[in-house]
């Protein structure tokens, strides 16, 4: 065999080395591991579930993925420890955030109602040491109102604005990543300036909530318990980083099934642990009664953006929405008619495969909608891969997040407009609904990150 | 052996560059071939030869790794490393591209029309398999993508008769997939060879599927009704080809007329097997029933029967040439 041809079979083995690797025989097991670290899949303990937009080679940088792994239960145990040290300096002031999707986890978990439930989260984490237990449904009330007002600017300027509609709601961190990466500008422009539930956590808890504490905010430790692993790369973006204070917003997401593992881990049975109510940010005293938003477990943006349009602009008031299924339960469709005349047309685009429906269609120019509430994961962030994740491994426990959805359903539902907490903050805290604050803390903005295919680094087959 | 492989003709059809890939429409009329060069090409007899019909010649921006003709065969689908899969409509003798589907990261390693001609597979050295419906319209849209495999995914293929699709990959495995409830998913993972596996073929019935690996084997998988009765299909091995490939057999195709069975290998070669006919179904011999040992001067890549003519084998190789064969009985 000429070298000519010894060449030619070592450039034909498309992950070249491994190849060659794998015919001497059990060296390949070692670069398998290696990529699969850059892919976020960790294999020592507790495994890194990212959603099907995040889980490829062009999302994540090594760097990332770093960071992901080390928002874990060690590193707050960590800072827990730290706390019962004499060394003051290093003490923090430790503040959990419960996003309201995770709470009907720990409901089912424990088989209790939700309002039980968190209060026995809550006694857990400050037997830890938590000193402040919140519920995101407040930030998440913030995310909703601002995506209302962007929604109604969008859809008076759509005649001179190509990039005005559809507007692509923004909560979902991997469906925000794999845009910014992969999609470019056929789709950054369209997507909804207003930050997610848990990026305004962030600022309510470093930036108003440790003001009001006289605290500086590198001398909190913030946690979210989150649904979804994604969030996790959602915290470790640069916007959401003070370089003055070294100060993350969220210093750390725990998902609920880590949480879960941790009261597992000590032996924390249900019982275990004092109801404690959840503490509010504006530092009122007493219960706080848990309610949600509309919708079916992921803040119900195209609920609230629905009802808020149709008023708005038609003057209707829409009491019940009605959902049609277009190729499957994850692609549905809302329709708001007068007279037989369509008024406004929006979508639920959950999941992998139809977000690539929808990005090809948005390629031909044929998206008829006004608003598309866009989720990485199907079934919504119920079924967020760090609580619905069935034990066996890669498959969804369906019967839990029934239990979940059924659990989520039960609490009642009010609308963001009407929740005094959020007016007293918009006037104390960001100086008004139309301040240059507002639009500084509660909005963001996206870039375009995208790799060219046409330009590999070598040879592949 | 009473049977031989003879060369009717060699074609230089992708001259500097490799040959990857051959597939005759499903009139058994056309050859397709596609390769390094960035091109595809479509060959078609005149008189007792082949000559190069038409050559598709911008479709791609990188090497093509496959193509496959729609069962109507008015289409001709296109899988390259580009990261995209083109669809060309067949106008006589010209082709248009139609559409070009995108979504997978990388290198796309093959396409697969399904049986009934409204679904599409693709996969990738990304690792997924995506399933494409297309409509009334010639519209192509994402039905699902699946993540079975943990490693580049190298040949997709569909049952012949039945809704289902079967996948081969560099992490040794092969995967069955069915739609149950809304989605697709793995029902079945073929466990046994020892290294990439890098092509599959359904035997006429699709009772039986071969698969082919650089562990220089060939396995036949048969399906068994599930020991419970329900839920995920069950593939069992139940034969192994071993002993006579000296390198990796990189295709392997599995004729529905005769029922012969053709492989590709990396020792320049291309061979026939035949299923002993007193052989018991559930452990089914295979013998060697005739092999070009020099078939090409460079590694064999793919071999494909001609679907209309009995005997007729088309193989492909690393340096850029076609040959056409006759697997007939000896006189």
């Amino acid at each position: 065999m000429s070298e000519v041809n010894i060449a030619k079979r070592k450039e034909k083995c498309e992950n070249c080395t491994k190849q060659c690797n794998k015919k001497q025989g059990d060296d390949g097991a070692n670069s398998h591991q290696e990529s699969d670290e850059v892919n976020g899949q960790v294999h020592e303990g507790s495994q890194l579930l990212l959603s099907a937009c995040l889980s490829c080679d062009g999302c994540l940088t090594e760097e990332e993925s770093l960071k992901i792994s080390q928002q874990s239960l060690q590193e707050v145990e960590r800072v827990l420890a730290l706390n019962k040290k004499c060394d003051v300096s290093k003490h923090k002031v430790l503040v959990a955030s419960i996003c309201p999707q995770s709470l009907p986890f720990f409901a089912v978990k424990f088989g209790l109602d939700v309002t039980e439930a968190a209060h026995k989260l809550c006694g857990f984490l400050k037997s830890l040491g938590v000193q402040y237990v919140f519920d995101t449904t407040l930030a998440a009330g913030f995310s909703i109102l601002e995506s209302q007002k962007e929604f109604i600017q969008r859809y008076r300027r759509r005649h001179h604005d190509t990039h005005a509609m559809p507007m692509f709601t923004s909560s979902c961190p991997g469906w925000i990543r794999y845009s910014e990466r992969v999609l470019g500008s056929l789709v950054t422009p369209h997507i909804c300036t207003a930050r997610s539930p848990q990026q305004i956590m962030g600022c309510l808890v470093k930036d108003y909530f440790s003001k009001q504490q006289k605290l500086s905010p590198e001398k909190v430790y913030h946690v979210l318990v989150a649904p979804c692993f994604d969030k996790k790369l959602e915290a470790v973006r640069e916007e959401f980083y003070n370089s003055l204070l070294e100060t993350r917003d969220v210093d750390c997401v725990l998902t609920s099934g880590e949480i879960y593992c941790l009261m597992e881990q000590r032996k924390v049975s249900v019982e275990g642990p004092d109801s404690v109510p959840l503490d509010h940010v504006l530092g009122e005293a007493g219960d706080v009664a848990l309610v949600r938003h509309e919708g079916r477990g992921s803040e119900g943006f195209l609920e609230h953006i629905f009802k808020h349009a149709a008023k708005e602009l038609f003057g209707l008031d829409v009491h019940e929405i009605t959902y049609k299924n277009l190729r499957n339960r994850d692609f549905q469709e809302v329709t708001l008619e007068r007279d037989g005349e369509t008024l406004l047309q929006f979508a639920a685009v959950y999941g992998f495969r139809n977000i690539q429906t929808l990005v090809h269609r948005m390629r031909k120019g044929r998206v008829p909608y006004q608003l598309v509430e866009v989720l990485s994961c199907p079934g919504g962030c119920l079924s967020g891969r760090g609580q619905a994740e069935s034990e066996a491994g890669g498959r969804v426990d369906k019967a839990l997040v029934q239990q979940m959805e059924e659990a989520y359903s039960s609490l009642p539902v009010r609308l963001p407009e009407v929740n005094p907490a959020l007016h007293t903050l918009y006037q104390d805290w960001l100086q008004g609904q139309d301040s240059s604050q507002a639009s500084a803390l509660l909005h963001t903005q996206y870039r375009n990150q995208t790799q060219s295919h046409t330009q590999p680094p070598h040879m592949q087959w | 052996m009473k049977e031989a492989l003879t060369l009717v003709q060699k074609l230089s059809a992708h001259p500097d560059s490799r040959c990857w890939f051959v597939s005759w429409s499903p009139s058994g009329t056309l050859l397709a071939s596609c390769g390094g060069d960035k091109a595809i090409r479509i060959w078609g007899r005149e008189g007792d030869s082949w000559i190069c019909k038409s050559v598709l010649q911008d479709g791609h921006q990188r090497t093509v790794r496959k193509v496959a003709w729609s069962p109507c065969g008015k289409y001709l689908a296109s899988a390259s490393f580009d990261a995209t899969t083109c669809i060309w409509k067949k106008n006589n003798e010209d082709f248009e591209s139609l559409t070009v589907l995108e979504g997978h990261e990388n290198e796309v390693k093959c396409v697969a029309w399904a049986p009934s001609g409204n679904l599409l597979a693709t996969c990738s050295r990304d690792k997924s398999v995506w399933v494409w419906e297309v409509d009334e319209e010639d519209e192509y849209e994402c039905v699902t993508v699946v993540n079975s495999h943990t490693q580049d995914v190298k040949h997709v293929v569909w049952h012949p008769t039945q809704e289902l699709l079967a996948s081969a990959s560099y992490d040794n495995n092969v995967c069955i997939y069915k739609e149950e409830d809304d989605d697709w998913e793995c029902r079945a993972t073929l466990q046994g060879h020892t290294s990439t596996v890098w092509s599959l073929a359904f035997d006429g019935s699709g009772q039986r599927l071969a698969s082919c690996s650089d562990d220089r084997t060939v396995k036949i998988w048969k399906e068994y009704p599930n020991e419970s009765g329900q839920g995920d299909l069950s593939w069992k091995c139940v034969c192994t080809l071993s002993g006579y490939h000296k390198r990796t057999v990189y295709d392997v195709a599995w004729c529905r007329l005769t029922g012969a069975l053709a492989t590709a290998c990396g020792d320049d070669a291309v061979r026939v097997f035949k299923e002993d006919e007193a052989s018991d179904p559930d452990q089914p011999v295979f013998s060697l029933a005739a092999q070009a040992t020099k078939a090409h001067s460079q590694d064999v890549n793919c071999v494909a029967w001609n679907p209309k003519e009995a005997g007729l084998l088309a193989s492909c190789s690393d340096e850029g040439d076609i040959s056409i064969w006759r697997f007939h009985e000896e006189d």
